[in-house]
C-alpha cells in the first residue's frame, strides 16, 4: 500500500514571499532564498537549506520538502537539489516520495520521482487546485469548471466531470469536494466518488476562501468556516450531509439535549479573505491589512504585519514569520 | 467613460502628420498631459500615467518613463486601499492588475507576479483581468505565461460575445486575442499567431465594426495608446498595432512584399508611424531608402533600432546632405559625422542634441559610444570571413585606440579579415596609365600603405574610392596613429 501524506500548496501574492507551513510537529519556513526547519521545541536553531528566489508554495512529504518558484519555473527539493518545472508551478503534493507539481500554465501535472524521472498528463485549461484523497489527485480546472480524478500511478484521468466555473477554493473533507463560487455566493458540494453537484449552499456574500473547520461525527455534520472579505465575516457552514445522516444527526442531538446546530458566524474590523482550520483553531487572514486574527466567538487580532502565507497552526498553537524571526501565540 | 483596454505592444508612437518638426509622441504627450489636469478620476489618471510611461520609453527618456509608471503604481495602490475598504473586490481586483502591469513595466517580476495572482483570487472569470495579466507578462518577458493567461482571456470574451455580440464585446475580444498573438510570436509559433492576426484584421474591417469605424473618420482620430480609452481609441490603436504585427512576422519569415504592402497599410491610416517607416527603409530599394529613414527620424529620432539600421546603412552608402531643422536631422548628421570617422563632429551635434533632451538616453549611449573607450571593435570580436567587411569609420578609430590592447586572437582575426571601405587618397600621381597610391583616409581615420603601390588605371586625389584591403597593423602619419593597409583592390565608389 503505497503511504499518503500530508499536502499542503499555499500561494504567496507577497513579494518578497515567506510561507509557513507545518511539517508533522516542525515547522517549514521558506523567505528570502533560503528554507529552514524548525524543530517542535522553541528556541532551537533551525536546519538551513538554499532555497528560490521567490517562494510560493511548500509542499510537505514523509522524508523531503519542495519549494514551488511560480515565476521562475523552479522547485528546490530538499533533500535534493534545484529543478525546472513545467510553466508556473503553482501547486503539488508528495505521494510517497513522488512529487506531483500542478503547473498552471502548461496546463499539466508533472510527476517527479526521486531518480529524477519524469512523466505529465494534461488537464484542462486554468488548473487552479490540486488535492489528494485516498489516492487519487484531484485537479479543478477553473476555466471549464472541470474536475478531474488522477491515477498517480497510471497518471491517467479515471473520471471527469463538469461542475462549475471559476471557483475561488476547493476542498475537501475525505468523501465530499466543495467548490466555492464567489460570484454566485454559494458552495457546491459534491461526493468524490461520482464528481456529480449534490448540493448548493448559500456562503456570504462575496466568499473567498474556505477551510474544513471539523470532520462529520455522529453529532455534527462537518463545518466549513468561509472567508468574506465583502461581508468582513467568517461564515460558518455545514457541509454536505445525506438525508439519512442529517435525520441520524439530528436525533442524537434531541436525545442528548443539545438541539438543531446553529452555526456561528464571526465578524472583522476589516475584510478577511483567508480562512485556516487545523486541530480546532481557526485563523482568518485580511491581506490588505496584513493582519491575522483568531476566529472564535468573536474575533482577536493575533498580529499585524504578516505575510498572506507566512502562519501555519501547529498543535494548539499559530506560528508566524514576522521581522525575520518565526513567533508563536502563547 | 470608464472603458479601459489594455493593448500589448512593441512601444510605438506615432506623429501628427502635419508636425513634421514634432517628435512623434509629442501629441500623445500632450493629449496625455490634458487628459491628467481634466480628470480625477482613477482610471483617467492611472491611463495617463501609463501611456505618459510607454510615449516617454519610445523616445528614450527612460527616467521620465519610470516616473509615470512609479506614479501610476501609487495611484493603483491608493485605489486597492480604497475599494478593499469600500468592500468593493471588483475594483480592488482590477487595481490590483494595474499596479501588477505598472510593475511590469518597471522591470520588478516576481512583485507585478505575486499582484497578478492576488488579482486572480477575486476574478478569474474576468477576461480583462486576463489580458492584464498578459500584458504584464509580455512585458517582462515571460511569453509562455503570457500565452496562458491570454488564451484564458480568449476563451472567457468568446463565450461573452456569443451571449452578447455587441461591438464593445466583439471589440474586447480582438484586443485579446492580439495580445495571445502578441505572446504567441514571443514563445516561438508563429504560425499560430499569424492566423489569429489575419482573422482579427479581417474582422476589425467587416460590417460589425462599420459604426466603429465612421466614428473614426468622423472624430478624425489616429492617436494609438498601449492603455486605451474608449471604443474609438481602442479600434485605431487595435489595427495599427495588429498591421504592425503581422507584417513583422511576415518580415522575419522572409515574405518581404506581404511585408512591406503590411506596412504601408498602417501608413494609410498613420502616414508617420515610426516603426512602420522604419520597417520600409529597412525593406526599401537604395533610391527610396533615404527617404524613409528620414520620415522615420522625424517621427522618432531616438529609436535604437533604427539607429543601428540607419549605421548599418550609413557604412554601405555615400555621405549625403541632411536638413537638420529637424531633431530627426540632427540626430541623423550626428549619426553621419560618427560613420565618417568626425568624432568631434558628432560630439558636438550629441551634445547639442543632449541639452535639448538632457534625460534621453539613446543620446547619452551614442555620446557615449563617440568617446575613445579602447575597446575592441565588434568585428574583431565576431570575426567572419565569408566576404569583406565594410566597418564604420568609428570601429576603425576604435580599432586605432585600441591598437596596444589587442590579444593574439584578435590579431589574427585582424590578418584573416578582408575590408573594403569608401577612401579618399591624399595624393595622387598618376602615369603612363597607372597611378601611385600611398595615404589618405577612411572617414577621418588616416591610413597608409607600406610604400607606394600602383594600380592600373587613372585614379584622382580627395575623390571618394571603394578599396579593398588588409589591416598589417598600425603606423603613425604626421603625429597620428593610422592604420597600416594592404591594398587589394580599388573601384570607383558606388
Amino acid at each position: 500500500m503505497r503511504k499518503l501524506c500530508l499536502c499542503i500548496a499555499l500561494f504567496s501574492s507577497a513579494a518578497s514571499a515567506q510561507i509557513v507551513a507545518p511539517a508533522g510537529d516542525r515547522i517549514v519556513v521558506a523567505h528570502d532564498g533560503v528554507v529552514e526547519i524548525y524543530g517542535s521545541s522553541r528556541g532551537g536553531a533551525p536546519e538551513k537549506h538554499p532555497g528560490v528566489k521567490n517562494a510560493n508554495a511548500v509542499i510537505v512529504g514523509p522524508d523531503r520538502v519542495a519549494i514551488l518558484d511560480s515565476y521562475a519555473n523552479e522547485a528546490r527539493l530538499i533533500p535534493g537539489g534545484l529543478i525546472q518545472t513545467a510553466e508556473t508551478p503553482i501547486a503539488g503534493i508528495f505521494i510517497g516520495n513522488d512529487l506531483f507539481v500542478l503547473a498552471r500554465d502548461a496546463s499539466a501535472v508533472e510527476r517527479i520521482r526521486p531518480d529524477g524521472s519524469r512523466a505529465t498528463v494534461r488537464v484542462a485549461a486554468d488548473p487552479a487546485f490540486l488535492r489528494e484523497v485516498d489516492g487519487l489527485i484531484y485537479v479543478y480546472s477553473r476555466l471549464d469548471g472541470l474536475m478531474q480524478a488522477i491515477d498517480p500511478v497510471s497518471l491517467r484521468v479515471v473520471r471527469r466531470a463538469t461542475i462549475a466555473r471559476f471557483a475561488s477554493d476547493f476542498e475537501t473533507d475525505g468523501r465530499n469536494g466543495y467548490l466555492l463560487m464567489p460570484r454566485e455566493a454559494l458552495i457546491i458540494a459534491f461526493p468524490l466518488a461520482t464528481l456529480v453537484s449534490a448540493a448548493r449552499i448559500p456562503a456570504g456574500t462575496v466568499p473567498t476562501d474556505l477551510a474544513m473547520t471539523n470532520r462529520a461525527s455522529v453529532i455534527s455534520a462537518v463545518r466549513i468556516a468561509v472567508a468574506d472579505p465583502s461581508a468582513r465575516r467568517v461564515w460558518t457552514i455545514e457541509g454536505a450531509q445525506s438525508v439519512g445522516g442529517a435525520f441520524g444527526r439530528g436525533l442524537v442531538r434531541g436525545l442528548l439535549g443539545l438541539g438543531l446546530y446553529r452555526p456561528g458566524d464571526t465578524d472583522f474590523p476589516s475584510g478577511v479573505d483567508r480562512v485556516l482550520s487545523r486541530g480546532g483553531i481557526t485563523v482568518a487572514y485580511d491581506s490588505s491589512t496584513r493582519t491575522l486574527y483568531r476566529v472564535g466567538e468573536k474575533s482577536r487580532v493575533i498580529a499585524s504585519a504578516v505575510g498572506p502565507d507566512a502562519f501555519t497552526i501547529i498543535g494548539d498553537r499559530v506560528a508566524f514569520w514576522r521581522d525575520g524571526a518565526l513567533r508563536y501565540t502563547p | 467613460m470608464n472603458r479601459l483596454t489594455m493593448i500589448t505592444l512593441a512601444v510605438v508612437a506615432p506623429v501628427l502628420a502635419q508636425a513634421q518638426s514634432r517628435i512623434a509622441s509629442d501629441f500623445e504627450i500632450a493629449r496625455m498631459q490634458q487628459q491628467l489636469s481634466g480628470s480625477r478620476e482613477f482610471l483617467a489618471q492611472l491611463s495617463g500615467h501609463m501611456n505618459l510611461g510607454d510615449a516617454y520609453t519610445t523616445r528614450s527618456e527612460l527616467s521620465a518613463a519610470r516616473t509615470r509608471y512609479e506614479t501610476a503604481l501609487n495611484l493603483a495602490s491608493r485605489q486597492r486601499v480604497v475599494t478593499r475598504r469600500q468592500s468593493d473586490l471588483t475594483g480592488y481586483s482590477t487595481a490590483t492588475s494595474y499596479a501588477a502591469l505598472a510593475q511590469a513595466k518597471l522591470g520588478r517580476g516576481a512583485e507585478a507576479f505575486a499582484l497578478l495572482e492576488e488579482s486572480m483570487r477575486y476574478s478569474s472569470d474576468s477576461a480583462k483581468s486576463w489580458n492584464l495579466y498578459s500584458s504584464a507578462m509580455n512585458a517582462l518577458g515571460r511569453p509562455k505565461k503570457a500565452s496562458g493567461a491570454a488564451r484564458n482571456a480568449v476563451t472567457i470574451a468568446t463565450r461573452e460575445v456569443e451571449t452578447n455580440p455587441s461591438t464593445g464585446n466583439q471589440l474586447d475580444l480582438a484586443i485579446y486575442q492580439h495580445t495571445l498573438a502578441t505572446a504567441l510570436i514571443d514563445s516561438g509559433e508563429p504560425a499560430d499567431a499569424e492566423r489569429l492576426l489575419r482573422s482579427l484584421l479581417a474582422k476589425l474591417q467587416s460590417p460589425a465594426f462599420d459604426g466603429l469605424r465612421r466614428q473614426v473618420e468622423k472624430s478624425e482620430s489616429f492617436e494609438t495608446y498601449s492603455t486605451a480609452r474608449g471604443e474609438t481609441s481602442a479600434y485605431v490603436s487595435l489595427v495599427n498595432r495588429a498591421n504592425l504585427r503581422l507584417a513583422a512576422l511576415l518580415e522575419s519569415r522572409g515574405d518581404r512584399s506581404g511585408a512591406k504592402a503590411g506596412y504601408e497599410r498602417v501608413l494609410v491610416s498613420r502616414s508617420d508611424d515610426p516603426s512602420a517607416l522604419s520597417a520600409l527603409a529597412r525593406l526599401s530599394t537604395d533610391k527610396e531608402r533615404e527617404r524613409f529613414f528620414i520620415a522615420a527620424f522625424d517621427a522618432n529620432p531616438f529609436s535604437l533600432p533604427l539607429i543601428r539600421e540607419y549605421q548599418r546603412h550609413l557604412a554601405g552608402s555615400a555621405p549625403s546632405d541632411i536638413d537638420t531643422r529637424t531633431t530627426g536631422g540632427s540626430v541623423r548628421q550626428a549619426l553621419e559625422h560618427s560613420a565618417r570617422g568626425r568624432r568631434r563632429a558628432a560630439q558636438t551635434a550629441l551634445d547639442t542634441l543632449l541639452q535639448q533632451f538632457p534625460g534621453n538616453e539613446t543620446l547619452a549611449l551614442l555620446r557615449a559610444e563617440t568617446e575613445s573607450t579602447g575597446r575592441i571593435p565588434q568585428f574583431l570580436e565576431n570575426p567572419r570571413s565569408e566576404r569583406p567587411l565594410e566597418p564604420a569609420a568609428a570601429e576603425l578609430q576604435q580599432l586605432l585606440d585600441a591598437r596596444d590592447r589587442l590579444a593574439p586572437e584578435h590579431r589574427a582575426a585582424l590578418d584573416s579579415t578582408l575590408f573594403t571601405s569608401t577612401v579618399s587618397f591624399a595624393t595622387a600621381d598618376a602615369r603612363e596609365g597607372k597611378t601611385a597610391l600611398l595615404r589618405g583616409t577612411i572617414g577621418e581615420v588616416p591610413f597608409r600603405f607600406s610604400e607606394p603601390t600602383e594600380f592600373h588605371g587613372q585614379w584622382a586625389a580627395a575623390t571618394p574610392l571603394r578599396l579593398i584591403y588588409r589591416i598589417l597593423g598600425f603606423s603613425e602619419l604626421d603625429g597620428k596613429a593610422a592604420l597600416l593597409l594592404e591594398p587589394l583592390g580599388l573601384e570607383p565608389a558606388r
